[in-house]
């Protein structure tokens, strides 16, 4: 019998939900899951913020033998203060399987993640495209070509708030009714291509240098932690024993709440 | 504006079965460089300079430097 290639995250995700949605498929992932590209190499997850959620998670990990990467330990404690958990294991094939998680991804509002998990009806959870773009708002410049394509998949109002095409954005500005905050709308609503491509640029500019403000908070908080992290021996990064020894690092190096700067 | 190519876009038109295929085909693929790829793509971690590695745990020549190239 020939076995039938499958995506190994999408079948994690299957597995992690088998007892009810706790996980929802987010970043590279859900992108090949939208079909806009393959080329995903990880697996990343919103995680319903739960002890329930996280020990689910962290016993099926176990199950296949993965190992803590430097990171937060998957807690509610840690997960609430935006913080993320990093695994990895080997599957059948020897092949590499990096697992990581999250409960509050950035730039994404709660009740959008409430909501998605009240809704959820098929273990292939998958973010909805409007918070997926937000999550590809990020520091990356190639984000920024997926979020186009991502974009032209949503009606025409949520399109144009959040595409960064500027063609698209000069073909829906006629057909948008209401005011809007956004400066490149503005400028197509007039017809002025050259404004419409420098206030793209402008906006990219001011999302990828918050996001990495926000992510140089991050690394300078975890600095101590991950000094000890970098301390543990193979043996006790690997599940389940693992989980107890890098709650106590963290319960000793990791804060789990980080003050973030002002907007850029 | 098309902003993926042609090969990106017709994944569209891929089954479920067709799309997952492909995919573990190019997985096998992409393993070949686990070495070069940055420790992190996602997660709040992304801007670490220096994580320990796995194998070596406590050794610094053992460790992943993220450069200015891999975190782009």
């Amino acid at each position: 019998m020939i076995a039938v290639a499958a995506n190994v995250y999408f079948d994690l995700t299957r597995a992690f939900n088998a007892r009810g949605p706790i996980v929802a498929l987010a970043s590279g992932q859900a992108v090949v899951h939208y079909r806009v590209a393959i080329m995903s190499k990880d697996g990343d997850w919103v995680i319903h913020e739960t002890a329930d959620a996280c020990g689910r998670v962290l016993e099926i990990l176990g199950d296949r033998d993965a190992v803590y990467r430097p990171g937060a330990p998957l807690d509610p404690r840690w997960l609430s203060g935006g913080w993320s958990s990093h695994f990895e294991y080997a599957d059948e094939k020897g092949r590499r399987i990096r697992c990581d998680f999250f409960s509050r991804p950035p730039r994404v509002a709660q009740q959008a993640i409430d909501r998605l998990f009240a809704a959820a009806d098929d273990p292939l959870l998958v973010v909805d495209l409007e918070s997926l773009i937000r999550m590809k708002q990020t520091q990356r410049a190639k984000d920024y070509a997926v979020i186009g394509e991502l974009a032209a998949r949503l009606p025409p109002e949520q399109e144009a708030l959040l595409t960064t095409d500027a063609d698209r954005l000069l073909k829906l500005a006629p057909v948008i009714h209401g005011t809007t905050r956004r400066p490149a709308l503005e400028a197509a609503a007039i017809g002025d291509r050259d404004a419409v491509v420098v206030e793209l640029a402008r906006e990219q500019d001011r999302l990828r240098r918050r996001d990495r403000m926000r992510l140089d908070a991050y690394a300078a908080a975890a600095q101590p932690y991950l000094q000890a992290f970098a301390r543990l021996p193979a043996g006790e990064r690997q599940l389940p024993q693992a989980h107890r020894r890098v709650l106590e690092l963290a319960d000793r190096h990791l804060p789990a709440h980080v003050s973030l700067p002002e907007e850029a | 504006m098309q902003m993926l190519s042609d090969d990106d876009l017709n994944l569209g038109e891929l089954s479920d079965e067709e799309l997952a295929q492909a995919w573990d085909l190019w997985f096998d693929l992409a393993q070949a460089t686990n070495d070069a790829d940055p420790p992190y793509t996602h997660g709040v971690f992304q801007a670490v300079g220096v994580v320990p590695s796995i194998e070596q745990p406590g050794d610094s020549s053992g460790s992943e430097t993220i450069n200015a190239e891999g975190r782009t």
